[in-house]
This record gives C-alpha cells, sequence and structure tokens, in this order.
C-alpha cells in the first residue's frame, strides 16, 4: 500500500503507523487560535479574485472560513453549554469525503479542525481540478502556521486500500462518510473502537418549491432573478449533488400554475442558453433513459425535450416524484394547491427544500408539520448547495466535540 | 452470392419498414402498458409519416425496465446482456419472436455461408454457453450461431486457451473445403489470427462471421481494413464478414459486404444516424448516434432503438447489395455526474 500525502505535500508512505501522530505536548483546543490563524490565512487566500473566477465555489469556502465565521461558530458553540460544562476535542476523526463534489471535504475538515481534531482526511484519487487547487491553497498556507497544524492535519490518497480503511477507522474516535448509502455500507464494514461512532451523510433527494401566488405577485425582474437562482442550483454539480432540485413543486391553483410553469420553463431555457450551458450526448441519452423510465412506471403526464440541456416533465400527482437522479438537467413539475399535500410525500431521505414566492410563516409552518421527519433544509433558490455549520440535520462543530461536566 | 434478404432499394424498403414498424407502434401500445405511458407522454399521435419520425427508445432503457409486450405465460426464452456497470438488458421472447429471430438470422447468414451447414470452427470456449433458459450476450452469440455448422470444434480449452493440435486435426478433417469460423472480434483475432500465423495454418476456406466491435484491438492499431489484410495475407482467409447486432434486437444482424469495409441492412432492418444536439437525421458522409430498426421484435418494443454507438452512412444504394452502407465508429462514453453519491466502491482495487 501507499498513501500519497497531498498535506502536508510530501513523499509518500507505505504504512498507516506512520501517519499516525504522537500525542502533542500542547494539544490544540477547540478554537485553538493556532488553527484559526491557519484558516482565516487559508480564506484569504480562496478569496483572492483570481482564484475565485477560476473557481467560484472556493469563493463560497473562503468565505466559510474568514475569521470572524469561524470565531462566530466557536462561540455558538460555547453559548449553548451550561457553566457545569467544558468542551474537548473529540480526538481523532477520519474524513471519508465523496469524490464527485470538490470542496466538500474542506468544510467538515475545517469544522472538525477548529474543534481541535487530529484529522485525517482520504481525498479521492477522481478528486476534480477545484479540489488541487484547495490543497495548494492549504499546503502554501502552511508556511506562517503554527507546526501544530502539519503535524495534526493530513489529507492522503490512497486507491480502494481496505486495509488502510480499516486501520484509520480502528484508530478513529469519530468517522465521517459521505458519498450516499452504498459508500456508507462499504465503509461500515470496517469496525471502530467501541467508544467511536460514525458521522454519516448517505443518499439524500432536494426538491424546490415555487409559489403560484408568490410567481403572480413578483416583479418581471424578480421572475428572472429566480430562475437564474434556481438554474444555479441545479446545474452547478449536474443536478447530482444532494442539495441539488429536481422536481419542482407548483403550489398554488392548477390553471395559474400551467401558466407559471410555461413561463418559468422558459425562462430557465433563456438562462441555460445565456450560460452556454450544454451536456454532451451520452448525458442526453442518460437523460432519456432516467425520463423515459419514469414514464413507463406511470404518472408522467407529458415530458418535453427542449434542447440536451433541458427536459421537463408534468407529473399527474405528488406520488410520482422520483427520488432519483434523471439526469443533468431534468425537470418534473408537479402542482399541488397547498403546502400541507407535501406533508405525506416527505421521507427522512429528503434534505433541502428551496423556495420561491412564500413567507416566512409558510414555511415555518411547514416545517413544523413535518416535524423533523424529513427535510432538514429550507432555503431561498440560490441558496441550496450553500454550505452551512448546521447540515443533514447535525451541528456539525457539536459533533465534532466531547463535553465534560463539573458539579460540585 | 445468393440471397433474399438484401433486395430492396431504399425508397421501396423505408416505405414498407414504415409502414410495418407503424404498424408494431400500435402493437406495442396495446400490449405493453409501460411503452403506451412513454408514447402518450411524448404525446405521439398518428402514423409516422417517414422512418425517421418513428418513435424511439434508448436501448438502455431495457437494461432499468421490463418491457414486454406477450403474457408472462407465453416468454419462453429471456436474453439478457450485461453492460459494464452491472446493468442487464433483460429480452423476453415468445414462441413466435424467438421462431422467427432464429429464422431470419438464418437466411441473413446464409448470405454468404450457403443454405447447407458447414464445418464450424467457434473461438471460444464450450463453457461459455450454460444455462439454457438465460444466456449471457457471448453465450447466446455463440448458441446462436452453432445452429448454422456441424461438426463443430470449440477453439480454446477448459483453461481458455487454444488447442493447436485439435486445432490441426480439425483443419485436415475438413479445411480443404468450405468452413465456418465464427467468435468475436478480439479473441478471433488474439486466438485465431496469431495461432494460426504463428503455425503456418490455412484457413483460406474458411469464411469468417465476426462481431463485438474494435475497442481492445485500437492499442494494436487493427482496424477492420488491417484485420483483412493480415489475415488474407497471413493465413489465406478472404471471405470475412463482420456483423453488427445486438440482444435488444436479437435475430437483426448488419452484415459486412464481401467487399470488405460496409455493413448493410438486411430488408427488414435498417440504420438511422442522428445528430447528437439536434436529434435529426445527419446526411451520407457526417458521423452521429445510430437507431437500429428492425420488424422481428413483436414480443417486446425493440422496433425502433436508439443506441450508445457512432457510425456513418458511407451510401444508399451504391454498394454491393441494395440499401445503406455505414460503419460503426464507436462508442458513445458512459455519462459521469458530479455529485454526492457513489465516493466509495470498495472491495475490489
Amino acid at each position: 500500500m501507499t498513501l500519497r500525502m497531498r498535506f502536508p505535500v510530501g513523499e509518500a508512505v507505505s504504512s498507516v503507523a506512520d501517519l499516525l501522530a504522537p500525542n502533542e505536548v500542547e494539544p490544540l483546543a477547540v478554537g485553538d487560535p493556532r488553527m484559526v490563524d491557519f484558516l482565516a490565512a487559508v480564506a484569504k487566500r480562496l478569496l483572492t479574485p483570481a482564484l475565485a473566477r477560476r473557481h467560484p465555489e472556493l469563493g463560497s469556502l473562503g468565505f466559510f472560513l474568514r475569521r470572524r465565521e469561524l470565531l462566530g461558530a466557536v462561540e455558538r458553540l460555547h453559548s449553548t453549554l451550561g457553566p457545569d460544562t467544558l468542551v474537548f476535542p473529540r480526538g481523532r476523526v477520519f474524513h471519508v469525503p465523496p469524490a464527485n463534489v470538490d470542496t466538500i471535504f474542506v468544510y467538515s475538515w475545517a469544522l472538525s479542525a477548529l474543534a481541535g481534531n487530529t484529522n485525517v482526511v482520504r481525498v479521492s484519487p477522481r478528486s476534480a481540478a477545484a479540489a488541487d487547487a484547495v490543497l495548494e491553497v492549504l499546503n502554501a498556507s502552511l508556511a506562517e502556521a503554527d507546526p501544530v497544524v502539519a503535524r495534526t492535519q493530513l489529507m492522503v490518497t490512497y486507491g480502494h486500500d481496505d486495509a488502510v480503511t480499516a486501520q484509520l477507522s480502528a484508530t478513529s474516535d469519530l468517522r465521517v462518510l459521505w458519498g450516499g448509502d452504498r459508500a456508507v455500507e462499504n465503509l461500515r464494514r470496517h469496525p471502530l473502537a467501541p467508544a467511536a461512532r460514525d458521522l454519516t451523510f448517505p443518499d439524500r433527494s432536494s426538491f424546490a418549491m415555487l409559489s403560484v401566488p408568490g410567481w403572480a405577485a413578483a416583479s418581471p425582474q424578480r421572475r428572472r432573478e429566480a430562475a437564474n437562482a434556481f438554474a444555479n442550483d441545479a446545474y452547478w454539480f449536474d443536478q447530482a449533488a444532494c442539495a441539488s432540485p429536481r422536481t419542482v413543486f407548483l403550489v398554488g391553483a392548477a390553471e395559474q400554475a400551467d401558466e407559471v410553469r410555461a413561463e418559468f420553463v422558459a425562462l430557465l431555457e433563456d438562462v441555460v442558453q445565456e450560460r452556454g450551458w450544454d451536456v454532451d450526448a451520452a448525458m442526453a441519452v442518460e437523460k432519456r433513459v432516467g425520463a423515459y423510465g419514469l414514464a413507463a412506471d406511470g404518472g408522467v403526464r407529458r415530458m418535453v425535450f427542449h434542447r440536451n440541456a433541458l427536459a421537463t416533465l408534468e407529473l399527474a400527482e405528488v406520488s410520482a416524484t422520483p427520488r432519483h437522479w434523471l439526469g443533468a438537467g431534468t425537470f418534473p413539475f408537479v402542482t399541488v394547491p397547498d403546502l400541507t399535500e407535501l406533508v405525506p410525500f416527505v421521507r427522512r431521505r429528503d434534505q433541502t427544500l428551496t423556495h420561491f414566492g412564500f413567507d416566512r410563516d409558510e414555511l415555518t409552518a411547514l416545517a413544523r408539520s413535518l416535524g423533523g421527519r424529513g427535510v432538514d433544509r429550507i432555503v431561498p433558490f440560490g441558496a441550496a448547495l450553500t454550505f452551512a455549520p448546521v447540515w443533514d440535520g447535525h451541528d456539525l462543530l457539536r459533533e465534532f466535540v466531547r463535553l465534560v461536566t463539573v458539579n460540585d | 452470392m445468393l440471397t433474399d434478404v438484401f433486395t430492396r432499394p431504399q425508397p421501396d424498403k423505408e416505405k414498407q419498414l414504415r409502414d410495418e414498424l407503424n404498424a408494431l407502434v400500435s402493437h406495442h401500445r396495446q400490449s405493453c402498458p409501460p411503452y403506451a405511458r412513454i408514447m402518450d407522454a411524448l404525446g405521439v399521435r398518428g402514423e409516422a409519416a417517414t422512418v425517421a419520425e418513428l418513435p424511439w427508445l434508448p436501448v438502455r432503457l431495457f437494461k432499468t425496465k421490463k418491457l414486454v409486450s406477450v403474457p408472462e405465460d407465453q416468454v419462453i426464452r429471456v436474453l439478457t446482456s450485461s453492460g459494464t456497470t452491472g446493468e442487464v438488458s433483460r429480452i423476453h421472447l415468445d414462441r413466435g419472436a424467438a421462431a422467427t429471430q432464429s429464422r431470419m438470422l438464418a437466411r441473413t447468414l446464409a448470405t454468404v455461408l450457403g443454405s447447407r451447414r458447414l464445418p464450424m470452427l467457434v473461438v471460444d470456449g464450450r463453457g461459455v454457453v450454460g444455462d439454457r433458459r438465460s444466456y449471457s450476450a457471448r453465450g447466446a452469440g455463440a448458441l446462436g450461431m452453432v445452429n448454422f455448422g456441424r461438426d463443430h470444434h470449440w477453439l480454446l480449452d477448459a483453461d481458455d486457451r487454444p488447442d493447436v493440435e485439435a486445432l490441426r486435426a480439425f483443419l485436415d478433417r475438413h479445411g480443404r473445403e468450405p468452413f465456418l469460423i465464427f467468435g468475436f472480434t478480439f479473441m478471433v483475432w488474439t486466438y485465431l489470427y496469431e495461432v494460426a500465423r504463428e503455425h503456418g495454418l490455412d484457413l483460406s476456406q474458411g469464411i469468417l462471421v465476426h462481431s463485438g466491435g474494435w475497442k481492445k484491438l485500437v492499442d494494436r492499431a487493427v482496424d477492420n481494413a488491417e484485420f483483412r489484410r493480415r489475415f488474407g495475407a497471413d493465413t489465406g482467409l478472404t471471405r470475412i464478414h463482420n456483423f453488427y447486432g445486438m440482444v435488444e434486437q436479437i435475430g437483426t444482424v448488419f452484415l459486412e459486404g464481401p467487399e470488405g469495409g460496409s455493413l448493410y441492412c438486411p430488408d427488414f432492418a435498417d440504420v438511422i444516424i442522428r445528430d447528437p444536439v439536434t436529434w435529426q437525421e445527419v446526411p451520407v458522409g457526417t458521423p452521429g448516434v445510430i437507431e437500429v430498426l428492425s420488424t422481428l421484435p413483436t414480443s417486446y418494443p425493440g422496433h425502433v432503438l436508439l443506441t450508445e454507438d457512432l457510425g456513418v452512412v458511407h451510401g444508399i444504394d451504391d454498394g454491393h447489395w441494395p440499401g445503406k452502407r455505414f460503419s460503426v465508429l464507436g462508442r458513445l462514453p458512459r455519462a459521469e455526474a458530479r455529485g454526492c453519491s457513489d465516493t466509495y466502491q470498495g472491495g475490489t482495487p
């Protein structure tokens, strides 16, 4: 086995034992200033205009890692604890992020590092350009950093070597698993130490909802902005990220809903055309397989292939809504008279609802009637992919620490 | 060369196919509810005015959906083809469809093999033919072909190695009169060509029928022309017929003419090359995605299929046989999305 050292970048190592750092004389604390300094330096580099232009997703990451954000997160954590409770890092954390969403590993790693943990991140050999750019930034920022950072934070790439995964699992206090149901199941074959546990991010599905009266009340300018924001949410990760909206629920009277859909799809097509977004022939065929397959199952009244990058399906009822991916730029639409219709449909695996045209009370009422059975985030169009410290229903910083209580 | 399935000039053929395929669209709409739901959702109404307007299904749909147009108890055989990701096409045949497909395959191949059964060399191992109700693509191919020969000799032994002595014995017995050779292109090259050249075997009376694509031979710089040239020069084998076909249209093969280089469509089948952006038919000489049409699929809606293969039509009614002449150029790459899932396949390196 060989492990490629991506951070700190260096010689390949041949055994997991060489990776596991000895105990620090001055271990990291929760919100350790040495780590905050390092992450803030990384943020600065990520926010340089040249880099942000090349990889827009790194800009959002840069904002997330600004000193103010980091200190705010630590402060929020402390504010939730009583005076009898002390907070410490959990220990060793092993992260297995998804291959295809280039930057998500940085978010979960950074919060775990902020919590003062010793981290090992498995960076996929299939990772894309943005991931490489992040690793470059991390390595470049190491020069000014306290040496404890390089000793406690490791990012490695290795093939599908079960022995490495097993050893890293057995020596961790917390294992963070991304990448869907199958990835989680595969990784769970490797036992953890008895006191350790998993934080898992399995397959999720996400939807958009558009208020028909809300649309009618919006100016033409607002409608265009909505289509633009929705397009970003959907197309950025080929509509395949956990939070990418797939089906659009039109909420309101059926007749007006048909008009709203027509206008929304036309605006969406404009956006796709303006941006020059396209999919290749293989993806176009994939979409046919997905859409025809859904139609074969029933519940599709009409499907239209506007262009390779945009297909729309009109569903007869909410129960026909798919939870699987149908190919990049494939949008089922279903009309419901009001939000309560969605309540029986929602499942645990449902993650993000992006919304347009609803007021806060309507959204809160929906969340209350869902009662936490599913849907972890309700966010406006355009914010689907914005990572937050509360993700998939978990307050991540809180997951990354251990609590000690002292009572006299 | 006598033939009764490569006879129709393109304009006649298109008219006949259009009518027969329009009838099949109605038949499958009535008999296969999932197919009917797809046609309804696409808004397909009335009859297509040209073959190019007939509604197609993506061939991979047979890997994700069960599509059958006969009652369950009339299915006598289920053919499967495995893909790279473990998805499997399932093709259901009733008695009538099974009989028609083997009869039409026989008539197509009789064009180059003649009507008598010839001694047959199969470039594969006997083990490729397994369970009789469900076959692998390779097994189904081999099994389908075995009927066209007699005194079969399987080239590979139980360890999948070519048995040179047994091959020599086969050629001593049958090699002075016409004999049939069948195999997958890559295996024919690896196991037959190289062995025959090395041992100086005479294959000049052979008629080779092969299929399976050139992808695995690309790194050896062997394309169809080179394949034919070297077989001829080094083993005397010159009667070589590549064919293109798929389990989803079982019984239909597009056969290379005796002059080499072009595949021809039998009277009951055709190809349409489509532009991958507009999905309109492209002119002769322009590459695109291959759509295959055939009147044979009656027990499942496989009569008009968009493949994931790329091809080009070289000419129409200007070759050895009438109709379209075309080549297969390769496959569309598999679509891969970004996204959260499938990070870690685990287990195998």
